[in-house]
């Protein structure tokens, strides 16, 4: 005999949003035998087990009609995370964020930190131009060579 | 006492898969750290969690400490499992680990020290009772002290390179006749190639085998051994092949030196595992240097004795007693590993690339330890070594057989392997016959040539 089955929209709303925030391509996630499975092609709807939600795209990830990257890794814009740690967007807790998306950049500037071991790392930007993409959170872990933010 | 909820394993390839086995089996959640060559690393996909270190090169990933720390960090690991090389022997890492409040799975950073340093761990060792290569007390300045140490010393004489290493900076000298000859010589090698003409004096070994002791010790001052390994078989220092028990010692040897090593072993205070290595020539040892981490080749010892070393260093270093003494540990059969490097059989030149087809032996007796599969690409930035085939039998007789048959079952395709190269091995008469020592193998290539 087979149990309700519950679809937990906010938790696939949650790991929909947790997708395009750091730029994986799928999660999964188990927990007591209950699963949930999402998954994105960029620049498709993310399509996931239960609930195919066209509403959780945002404008930057909408299908365009030449082809884009869809590995944003590889975008020319990309920086890319120099070390591992822990991402902070703000030089202090409650400050403003270092630079939000639409910002104009130029070469040097702080992006965010990278903090590993105590240090605070700042992480500037190598290249001169306009913030089109953020693919952290605050305080979030960052590995090695992880896409950080696009600039164009 | 627990065991760690979260261990990171810094280290790749085949002995981070070997860890992170452990670590499941032990309930312990894993953490894989990689260079991006390494993303798709057998270990990395069945790990907990992964987190990507650096570009490929060593020193920017696994040799760099604050990324390591970094990733544990993060992942909120307990303990860090150093594995083989890289930092598993490095005092630094380990002293900063601890610092970190984290467990160093492995002996203290005072004991990695002590180790580290050759000549200090020939005093150590000489302190403790264990027999070393006779030599000279320190380095041979003069000719006059040349002569004198030679005389002293017993011929056949190596004079070496202090700073030396890959064979550079060494001459023998067979009778007093060549003493000053060999002296001088040396030290125009050792300045020519490590800039420092400092050179010293041991006896030369003509035939000796390379014996080699594992130890285990806890930290409630139990030490056991796990008896002794054959690894004569080398090309350039580098072992190709090893085997427990060795063929070259009787019980009673392996007994004794069984006896000195643990007795050194708990002198010293020593926790976790560790392998003394010694030359043996005409019925004596001769302590060559300790290692203070897990071996590569350590899979023998496990198959004979039905321990699992990687688990118990994990639990010795959660705090947890050795659940066995030296009489409880019997040896069953004997077990012989083929290390299965990516490189030209006969040439030896490194093969990386993409495996096409991999089918591993099976069977009764038979072990592999790989992180291959079919699909991997082997990346060519790290040691060659793919694979690891371990064959276990109830005598040396039945080991080779069923090694031989394994070994025929065995398809890496895509990439060249050291494959054929065992194969011969396993069908020559010198090896059937146990006959062999640390020169052997090299003089049998260069008589294929």
């Amino acid at each position: 005999m087979a149990a309700k089955f519950n679809i937990d929209g906010e938790a696939i709303r949650k790991l929909a949003e947790i997708l395009l925030e750091t730029d994986l391509s799928e999660i999964e996630y188990e927990d007591n035998g209950s699963r949930i499975y999402v998954s994105r092609k960029a620049n498709i709807a993310p399509v996931t087990t239960q609930v195919t939600s066209h509403s959780v795209l945002t404008p930057t990830v909408q299908a365009a009609p030449a082809p884009e990257v869809t590995d944003w890794s590889k975008h020319p814009g990309v920086l890319r995370s120099p070390m591992v740690g822990t991402a902070y967007l703000s030089p202090e807790p409650g400050a403003p964020n270092f630079i939000k998306l639409g910002d104009v950049v130029s070469v040097g500037q702080t992006l965010l930190i990278v903090e590993a071991m105590k240090v605070m790392n700042q992480i500037k930007s190598t290249k001169a131009g306009k913030v089109t993409q953020i693919f952290i959170s605050d305080a979030s872990p960052v590995e090695f060579d992880q896409s950080l933010v696009i600039i164009e | 006492m627990a065991l760690f909820s979260k261990v990171l394993i810094a280290n790749r390839g085949e002995i981070a898969l070997r860890i992170l086995r452990a670590c499941k089996e032990l309930g312990i959640k894993t953490v894989a750290v990689h260079s991006t060559a390494d993303s798709d690393s057998m270990h990395v996909r069945l790990a907990d969690e992964s987190v990507c270190i650096g570009p490929p090169p060593s020193r920017d990933s696994y040799l760099k400490m604050p990324a390591i720390m970094g990733a544990a960090e993060i992942t909120g690991a307990d303990a860090i499992h150093p594995g083989v090389g890289f930092l598993s022997e490095n005092a630094t890492f380990a002293t900063m680990v601890e610092e970190h409040g984290m467990t160093f799975i492995g002996p203290t950073p005072e004991h990695i020290n002590m180790m580290g340093d050759k000549i200090t761990a020939k005093k150590t060792m000489i302190a403790l009772g264990i027999p070393v290569v006779p030599g000279s007390d320190g380095s041979i300045d003069t000719e006059e002290e040349a002569l004198k140490a030679a005389d002293k010393i017993g011929f056949p004489i190596l004079i070496k390179a202090t700073s030396g290493g890959g064979g550079k900076g060494m001459k023998v000298a067979y009778n007093k006749g060549e003493v000053l000859d060999a002296f001088r010589l040396a030290k125009i090698e050792a300045k020519a190639n490590f800039g420092n003409d400092q050179v010293y004096m041991e006896r030369y070994l003509r035939r000796p085998r390379h014996i080699e002791v594992q130890v285990l010790a806890d930290t409630h001052g139990n030490v056991v051994h796990l008896g002794e390994r054959d690894c004569s078989l080398q090309r350039r220092h580098q072992k190709v092949w090893e085997e427990a028990p060795s063929p070259g010692l009787d019980a009673k040897l392996r007994e004794s030196l069984g006896e000195i090593v643990t007795k050194a072993i708990g002198k010293m205070g020593y926790r976790g595992a560790g392998t003394l290595e010694f030359l043996f020539e005409d019925g004596e040892f001769f302590f060559m240097e300790m290692n203070t981490r897990i071996q590569v080749e350590h899979p023998i010892s496990e198959m004979v004795t039905g321990i699992d070393l990687v688990q118990e260093q994990i639990k010795v270093a959660a705090g947890l007693p050795l659940p066995f003494t030296q009489k409880d540990i019997q040896f069953q059969g004997h077990a012989i590993e083929c290390r299965i490097n990516a490189e030209d059989p006969v040439t030896f030149i490194p093969s990386p690339g993409k495996i096409t087809d991999y089918h591993a032996p099976g069977g009764y007796g038979i072990r592999v330890d790989s992180h291959m599969y079919q699909g991997y690409i082997v990346p060519p930035h790290y040691d060659s070594m793919v694979a690891k085939l371990i064959a276990h039998g109830k005598t040396r007789e039945d080991c080779l057989k069923r090694l031989e048959r394994a070994l025929g079952e065995y398809v890496i395709a895509g990439i060249k392997t050291l494959m054929p190269l065992h194969q011969k091995l396993v069908q020559n008469p010198d090896v059937i016959a146990g006959n062999y020592d640390i020169h052997w193998l090299e003089k049998t290539l260069a008589k294929e040539d």
